[in-house]
Parts: C-alpha cells; structure tokens; sequence
C-alpha cells in the first residue's frame, strides 16, 4: 500500500495527491484551455456548421448595415453639393421678392434655380416626354461639378443651349447639336448631362433632366402667374457660419412665406428617411436570417458534442469537472464563433464595394466606401449573442454526460442544462430583442416584427413536434425501407423539429417577400392601369382651359377629360400653432411638410365622402373654409371648425374646417388633401389640371396634338411613370431578395448540418439494411420519400404562414387589394422544396456508398 | 464436384488501401465447404478472419480469385446484385447484434424476409422469435432487450429467411459466459433445424470443439483445417 494513502491518514491526506487549479500556472482557466487547445488538434471540421452559419447571419447584418451607413454618411458628406448649397430655401409658384432677395444676399452668396415638370419635343413634333426643367443661374452650382459626357467638367449652357439627361435624348432621337423644344424655346443640345451635383437632394423625379440657363428658362415662356414651378434659393454661406443656425433663423422669418428651409446637414430628408427605413427593414430580415443560423449554430454545436461523449465520459473518468468542461467547450465554441463572427463582417464590411461595383448606377448615391464600426459592432454583437442563445444549451448539456456512458449504450435522454445556462440564453435572448428594438428608427415595428419571428419559432417549434408525433403513430409501412424513412421522421435524435424551424422560417420569409412583391407588381401592372387615366396633364393655364376643352374633345373623342383647378401652398400653422415650431413632423402628418397641392371646388370630389361637418352650398361666398382628409386631420388632432393656415404664392391665408372627407385614395383621379370653398384661390394665379382616359392607340397622337397646341402643359402618361415605379419597385426588390437569401443560404447550411449530425444513424441503417439485402435503388428512394414529405409539410405551411404574414401587409399596412401572382408565389416555393430534396439526397449519398464490411467495423 | 459445395472459393485475396499504405488482408485463400457442414474459424487479431467471412458473405469484394456460394459467382457482382443474392440465401449473426434501432424486435426479424419477398413475412417472423425463446418480446425495441435478448433477435433474423448458409462473427463475444453457452446451444440448434451451413468465426476453443470441421487462419490465409471428432 501506498504510504500516506491509508484511510487513517483520512480524506485530506487524499485531495493533495489530486492537481488543484493552480493560479502559478495560468489560473483556473488554464486546464480548461489546454484541454481545448488540445481538442481543437483533431482540427475545426466538427464546428463547420457553426462557422458557416454565423458567418452567414453576420455577413448578411454587417452587409446591410454598412450598406446603409455608406449611403447616408456620403449624403451627410456631400450635403453641401447635394443641396446646392450650404443653406437652400424653396417656394412654390413664385420668385423672392427684392426685400427677401436682399435678406438672403446678407447671409452669403445666392444661387437661384428654378424646378418644374415640362414637356420636351423633337421639332417636327413626333415626339415628346416629360422632363424636368432647371434653369439655373450663374452662381450654379455653388458646390460640386457640372460635367457632360464623357465626364469631363463643363460650362452650363447659355441662352438658347440646353443640356440633356442621356435617356431623355434617347427617347426623342436627338443627338448633341441638334434641337429640341421646350414651351416655347427651340434649344440646342449642348451634351448630355454626366453630372448633376445637386440631382439627388431634388428627390424623385418623374423626368430626365433638361438644364437651361435663366435667359433659356424665359425663352421657353413656362414661367407664368399660377404655373406649378419652385424656385430654389441656395446660399454659400461666409466661412465659419452656422448652417443649421442660419437655416433656422431664416426659417423663422421665411417661413411664414411659405418658404421650406433645409440645411446642409440634411440635404435630401426624403432620400435619408428612405435609406434609413430601408436599412432598417433589412437588418431586420438580417436578423431573421440569423436566428436561422442560430439554429444551425445549435445543431452544429450539439453534433459536434455528441461526437465528443466518448472523451467527455473519459474526461470525467480521469477526474475532470462538470465545470472544467463546459469551460473547455465553451472555449472551442466561442473561438470558433469569435472568428466566424470576424469573418462575417470583414465580409460585410466588403458590401457596399461589392454593391457599388455591380450596381453603382442605380443608387439614389454612391456609397462612401469606408469602415462603419458602429453597424459591425451592432453585427457582432448580434452574431455572439445569437451563438450564446444557441450554443450554450448543448454546452451546458455535454458537460451533464455521466462517465458512466463509455459502458452503456450512447441513447441517453437529454438532461437539464441547468439554471444558469437557461438564464444566461434567456438574457442573451432579450439582450438581441432590446438592441434590436433599441437602436430601430421605429421601434414599435421592430418590436412587431422580432415579436411575429419568434412567434413563428414558436408556432415551427410545435409543427415539428406535431410532426414527429403523427409520424410516430402513423400506421407502419409495408415496405421496410419506408417504414424507415417514416420513422428517421420521429427516431431519438430526429433533426425533424429542427429542421421544422429552419427552414420553415427560410421559406416563410421568402414567400412573404414573394406574395408582397407580386401583390404590388402586380398591382403596377394590371389594377393601377385599368383604373387609371391615360394622362395627368398639369399646367393649362386658366385662359387657355376652354380651348383645351374643345382639342380634347376633338383629339380624343372617346376620351374621358376631369379638370380641376390647381395651386401649390404649404400649412404653416395648425389650431394656432405654427408648424416651423413643431420640430421633428411625425409620418402620418406628412401633409404638413413640404409644398402641398391645393385646389378649390363647389362640388364635392369624386371619391370623397363626408365623414364629419358638412360640404359647403355650391353658391358658397363666406369666409375661408376648407375640407381636410380625416386621417390627415386625427394625425394633428385636428376636428371641424379649428383654424388652419395656408401659404399660397406668399399669401397667409387662415381657413376654417368645414368637413373631414375620408378619400378613396385607389381612385386613382385627383386626391387633394385640402380643398377650399369657392371664393378663396380664384383670383389667385393658378392653373388646370385634367386627367383624361381614352384607348391606347390614341395616346401618342393626343400627346403630339397637345404638345403642339398647348406647349406648356406637361403631359404624364400614366403608363411611363408605371413602368418608372415598377423598376424602383423591382431594384428594392433585388436588395430585399438578397438580404431575404441569406435566411434560404442558411436554412440550408442547418439542413446540411441537421443530415450530418445524422449520417451516422443513416449510414448505420444504410449499412444494415444492405446486409440484408436491400439494394441502394430502395435504400435511396425510401430517403427521398423522407426528405420529400418533410420539404411537402414545410413548404405547405410556409405557403399558408407567409401567405397570412404578406396579407397582412399588403392589405393591412399598404391597404391594397388583395392579388398576389400566385405563380410567382409556387414557384418560389417549388424553387425551396426541390432545392431541399436535393440537397437531402446529396447530403444522404454518403452514407449510402458506405460498404458494409468496413462501416460494420466501425460502427 | 465443384457444384456439392455451398462455399467453394479459390485463391481468394483482399488488399485494402493503396501506394504505401496497401495492406494484403487474404492472401490466397482457398476453401470449399459442403452443405450442412458447421465450421469454426480461428486465428488470431488481424488474420483475416473477419474479412474473409465478409468477403465470402459478400458484404466487401475480393481483390481477386474465385468465390461461388450456393452456385453464385460472387466475384461477378455489383454491389446490389450481391445484396440480392445474399436476401433468403446468407444469414449473418454479429458479435455487437447491429438490430435496426428503430423497429421492434418482430419488425427486426421481418426485414430480411420482406426484402426477400416472402409471403407472411411477420408470421415466420414472429414463428421465428418463438423458437428463440423471444415470443413475448415481439414489440420490444432493442435498446428494450438485454444483451443476450438482442443476440437472439439478431440469431432469429439471420435464421428466419432459412439460408442456406449461415456466418456468424463472434456472436457470443458481447456476452457473459451462461449467456453466450446459451446463445451458442441455440445458434447449433437452428443451424440444425434449418439444415444451414454454419461458419462462425470464434476466439473459443470450446465453441471450435462444437464444429465438425475447424479452420486456422494466419497472415490471411488458412493455416490449417482440421475435421474434429
């Protein structure tokens, strides 16, 4: 016997012969980490999975995120040149007077441009489109380069010159040199436009430009009392002023005027908030994506323990700690998970270069290519808390494994991971849901959407247990290999719940963006069109409405023509509040920012219905009233008979509310937010607009007829801006698919994970079943029948999952009629489930070509 | 002659690996057994007993030579025809069981014989599991069974399909000593029923002894064959 080791030496005599942590070598985290190091010799293949799905989720994150920072932080950086200035101030349908020009001069040097839609025309008159027309000034532009093609920079034209967007001289066939009219000017082009600085700060255009100079801008005659044009104030302030200080000062005393500020800090407000929702509501899908990956960092995790069991129960048998391995295994885990993470946002820190290389020329702005920290910190912060969500549960449930499990067989019921580990996931989980929530420009939206996620996990979770359930008491079939395909379905072990979950969330985003995107392309293509007119025609000059009349009449005899008058205004003050005040404008009150359009009627508009208060007699000769959408109303919590305050032309005008109308805004005719009672805006200078429908084949001829005769008026053919929609329509598309891929990309990393956590049970079954004689003919049809009842099952509740989720949106949030292209919508999901058929096959292939005698060893 | 033998196998040779790590397994065997001969194969790690029982069995071809079983030329074959001629016709018995874990006991015994194409294939099966002594454990799943249960389920399935020839790999090394006696009376006994030939491969003398005929396997290939008693 051993000296020392008696039992009357007792139990402390015992412990010194045992290794205790020892903080001279390392601390207590030493073992544990050379037991991982020493782990991770066998190399990294059995933690695969987790890489690759962590780095999917991330990359998708990282993708979008710096996506998003590029674009707004290069409108932040070039806000001078994309507004033009370092302080600009609009007005609709007017100039500045002398004392406002004046003011202006004070603050620096003033540029003044002038905006509006016009029609250009070859000269023989065969053709004709809509354009943006900006005459511009000398001091044009006060920041940035004007360049023509092939990109060198270039004078702006002068007099009877104009410079052309290269699509609009594509449309009318015009080459550099030739001439075009515009109104009443005959112009030459002078070169297509290579460069606009200040193009995207002017926002959504429905028209290519045509740029003119001041004396061309008169020449073409389109600058009249009541013609719908703005005029652009920009001013270079005097080194060292304040920008935002100036604006608002000049906000204050323009305002009134009906004036609209911005400032260089936030040259293009509508294309940032457009940037920022976007950004936002891919990050979300990103993070969709990634609680798909999560669920492949899980099974990759838990396989890559349960091939450990062995050297667990051996560990413990030699003495280790339930807690020298967990931190051994979480060590592997977290740096695996530390470099897939990295990996990820090197990646997504690639993005934007990626996206400027394939598709520079359709961004609203190129990306400014840089390092954005704060949405790869957000990314990794995501990917380690998800891999925390996922992964510490089969961690805390490996270092369970009794040592006992080397001499029994390796079917053991899965243990309880442990308080700590529960409440550690559970943080970690709402860690995700508070930044998430947190750092959303909507909050209430991310919550709704995060909260429908995991509502979905939930409802995928107990689909899979269904699953398993009913394919455990369905009656067995005859035939052996189906009766085991039926139960892999339901076997200890089954990845089906899994499974279940990943790739029913995979599938359920895609359909839900399919039903979406057909439901609105679909709408572009066939309602919007049926009932709509064929034209918008804007600017026909109030003398001229009656000899417009009478061409319509004659040019379209079938044509259906609607005329109402036409003014631009802004609201300046609500119940006596003034709306410059108001700082930061909600979206629902969107009426009260910017230029609005105005017009005034006897009669009620078609498609309006008088929810509150009363239509006005026909004869009305009162004081101002006006009619208010009701939802326009509620959103500033305005009822009928409070006051609101309107700026026309420079004019305060201070109405009272007659009636709230709620408006059919599918209508698809004139939807004005505001219309006066008669008396008001008749003697203020104005002008018509008309919508007219008529068969196609009289559309061009009408359009040539009209730009002839009235060149003036602009004439919008609802057909061009439907097709101009529905390709932004189908770019946004293309970025939600891509985020939206990754979610598929990763469903399928867990179902490739989910059949290699398997493939021992499946080579073991292949294996056997050879040996008694079955060939691989049956062996592979029996899976094949397996993997195509569980793509079915999936891909049916995707269907009817993403088909709810997509109703919801479409008929809830963008309140259109109901119509997805059901074609589009299958085949997607036919795309999903094959795509799942095969990759289980492939993934089955192995094992099926495993020979008996040599995995009959191993096994 | 050549056609009396159940196994009849000529300069039989197995090579497993290539370049430097090939490693020759059989080395040109050659054996020929009769019809209802029971014979045992000994030798020690790593002669090649095992492989030679699977290549005989057909569940891994040979590098070269000759192998007929029950008239079969099994060196002619794919990989599907050999699973075909083995179904009915070759029983194999494991040393760890190897039951299909997700069906009972009745299912395990079945397989073979539906797969074989037999009429009433849970009727011999469940016949089969009564002669095993196994009767009342038809619905059990193996992880349900005591180790010496499994070997008779598994005894059951190779017997059940009557084949003409019977191997056996160790089948009682998984087992205590009163067991695996007992495993090895009832692995005698449905060989006699069934009137198989029987090749059991065995580290135990005694269980030799029960063999008419016994084989000595070294460096693959067979050192010496003896007929006892």
């Amino acid at each position: 016997m051993v000296e020392g080791f008696s039992g009357a030496e007792g139990p402390s005599t015992m412990l010194r012969m045992v290794p205790l942590p020892c903080k001279c070598s390392g601390g207590f985290l030493s073992l544990p980490l050379r037991l991982a190091l020493r782990d991770l010799r066998g190399g990294l293949a059995g933690l695969r999975l987790l890489a690759i799905c962590l780095f999917l989720g991330v990359l998708a994150l990282a993708g979008v995120g710096s996506l998003a920072s590029a674009i707004t932080a290069s409108l932040a950086e070039r806000g001078q040149e994309i507004l033009g200035g370092d302080v600009q101030l609009t007005v609709s349908q007017r100039e500045a007077g002398p004392t406002e020009l004046a003011a202006l001069a004070r603050e620096g040097r003033v540029s003044h441009i002038t905006r509006m839609r016009a029609m250009a025309a070859r000269l023989d008159g065969s053709e004709s489109v809509l354009v943006e027309l900006k005459g511009v000034d000398e001091a044009w532009p006060l920041y940035g380069t004007f360049r023509l093609r092939p990109g060198a920079p270039a004078e702006r034209p002068r007099g009877g010159q104009v410079a052309v967007g290269p699509e609009l001289a594509e449309r009318l066939g015009v080459r550099v040199g030739e001439r075009i009219r515009v109104g009443n000017a005959e112009l030459q082009v002078v070169g297509l436009i290579a460069q606009e600085p200040d193009r995207v700060g002017q926002g959504f255009t429905l028209g290519s430009t045509a740029l003119v100079d001041r004396a061309g801008l008169a020449a073409t005659g389109l600058v009249q009392p009541g013609s719908l044009y703005t005029s652009a104030y920009r001013i270079q302030l005097r080194p060292g002023a304040d920008a935002k200080a100036v604006a608002g000062r000049l906000g204050k005393s323009f305002g009134p005027s009906g004036f609209q500020v911005l400032d260089r800090t936030n040259g293009a407000p509508g294309t940032r908030r457009f940037i920022e929702r976007l950004g936002q509501f891919l990050t979300l899908v990103g993070l969709t994506a990634l609680i798909v990956a999560g669920i492949g960092v899980g099974n990759g995790v838990a396989s890559y323990l349960d091939g450990k069991r062995a050297s667990i129960a051996t560990l413990k048998l030699l003495g280790a700690t339930s807690r020298t391995l967990f931190l051994s295994f979480l060590f592997q885990v977290g740096l695996v998970a530390f470099a897939a993470t990295i990996a990820g946002l090197a990646a997504g820190a690639l993005v934007p270069a990626a996206v400027v290389a394939l598709a520079g020329d359709s961004l609203p702005v190129p990306p400014r290519l840089a390092l954005y920290w704060q949405p790869l910190l957000a990314s990794a912060a995501y990917g380690l808390l998800i891999a925390a969500v996922f992964a510490l549960v089969p961690i805390a449930r490996a270092r369970t494994v009794p040592a006992a499990t080397l001499f029994r067989g390796d079917l053991e019921p899965s243990r309880w991971p442990g308080k700590a580990a529960v409440l550690i996931v559970l943080a970690a989980a709402a860690a995700i849901a508070g930044l998430a929530v947190g750092t959303a420009r909507e909050p209430a939206f991310a919550a709704g959407f995060i909260g429908s996620a995991l509502g979905l996990v939930l409802l995928l979770t107990l689909l899979g247990g269904l699953i398993r359930w009913t394919a455990s008491r369905l009656p067995r079939p005859a035939n052996p290999v189906f009766r085991i395909a039926l139960a892999n379905l339901h076997r200890p072990g089954a990845q089906t719940g899994r499974l279940v979950v990943a790739l029913g969330l995979g599938l359920t985003l895609f359909t839900t963006l399919a039903v979406i995107e057909s439901n609105l392309s679909g709408q572009m293509r066939t309602t919007i069109p049926a009932k709509a007119p064929s034209f918008f025609m804007l600017d026909i000059p109030v003398e001229e409405i009656g000899r417009f009349r009478t061409l319509a009449s004659s040019a379209a005899p079938q044509g259906e023509l609607v005329t109402i008058p036409s003014l631009r205004g802004s609201v300046v003050a609500v119940k006596g509040r003034r709306v410059a005040d108001m700082g930061e404008i909600p979206p629902e009150a969107w009426f009260l920012r910017g230029d609005r359009g105005l017009t005034y009627s006897a009669a009620l508009p078609e498609g309006s219905r008088i929810v509150a208060g009363r239509w006005w007699p026909s004869d009305y000769s009162g004081p101002p009233l006006v009619s208010l959408d009701v939802e326009a109303a509620r959103a500033v919590g305005l009822g009928v008979g409070d006051p609101i305050a309107v700026s026309i032309l420079g004019r305060e005008i201070e109405a009272r509310i007659a009636s709230l109308r709620e408006i059919d805004w599918d209508s698809m005719g004139f939807n004005f937010v505001i219309v006066f009672a008669p008396g008001t805006l008749e003697s203020a200078p104005h002008s018509f607009m008309a919508t007219i429908s008529m068969p196609e084949a009289q559309e061009r001829p009408f359009a040539r007829a009209v730009s002839s005769a009235f060149p003036s008026v602009s004439a919008i053919r609802v057909k061009e801006v439907v097709e101009t929609v529905s390709a932004m329509l189908s770019q946004l598309a293309v970025a939600v698919r891509a985020a939206a891929s990754v979610a598929i990309l990763a469903g399928i990393a867990v179902l490739v994970g989910a059949l290699a956590a398997s493939r021992r049970a499946r080579t073991y079954d292949s294996v056997i079943l050879k040996m008694l004689g079955a060939t691989r003919g049956r062996i592979l049809a029996a899976q094949a029948a397996e993997f195509a009842a569980l793509a079915l099952v999936v891909s049916l509740v995707a269907l009817g999952l993403g088909s709810a989720a997509g109703w919801w949106v479409v008929v809830k949030i963008f309140e259109l009629d109901w119509a997805p292209d059901w074609g589009t919508v299958g085949a997607t999901l036919a795309l999903g489930a094959v795509v799942t058929l095969v990759l289980g096959l492939a993934g089955a292939l192995p094992a099926l070509a495993a020979r008996p005698a040599r995995a009959l060893r191993t096994l | 002659m050549t056609g009396s033998y159940v196994i009849d196998a000529s300069n039989v040779t197995l090579a497993l690996g290539s370049g430097a790590g090939r490693t020759e397994i059989l080395r040109g065997v050659a054996l020929q057994v009769a019809s209802g001969e029971s014979v045992a194969l000994l030798g020690p790690s790593g002669s090649g007993k095992s492989s030679l029982m699977a290549v005989l069995s057909g569940l891994e071809r040979a590098t070269g030579g000759s192998i007929r079983i029950a008239g079969a030329d099994f060196t002619a074959l794919g990989e599907d025809d050999l699973a075909r001629a083995r179904q009915g016709r070759i029983g194999i018995v494991l040393q760890a069981f190897h039951l299909l874990p997700t069906m009972t006991a009745l299912e395990n015994v079945a397989v073979p014989l539906e797969l074989a194409g037999r009429e009433g294939p849970f009727d011999l099966a469940r016949a089969e599991l009564e002669a095993v002594g196994l009767g009342h454990r038809l619905t059990h799943y193996p992880a349900q069974l005591s180790g010496g249960e499994q070997q008779r389920v598994a005894i059951a399935r190779a017997t059940a399909p009557r084949p003409a020839l019977l191997f056996a790999d160790e089948p009682t090394g998984n087992l205590d000593a009163a067991t695996g006696t007992a495993i090895l009376d009832l692995l005698f006994e449905r060989q006699r029923d069934t009137g198989a030939t029987l090749l059991v491969i065995t580290h135990d003398p005694a269980l030799a002894a029960r063999c008419g005929r016994v084989l000595e396997m070294q460096d693959g290939r067979i050192a010496r064959d003896t007929a006892n008693g």
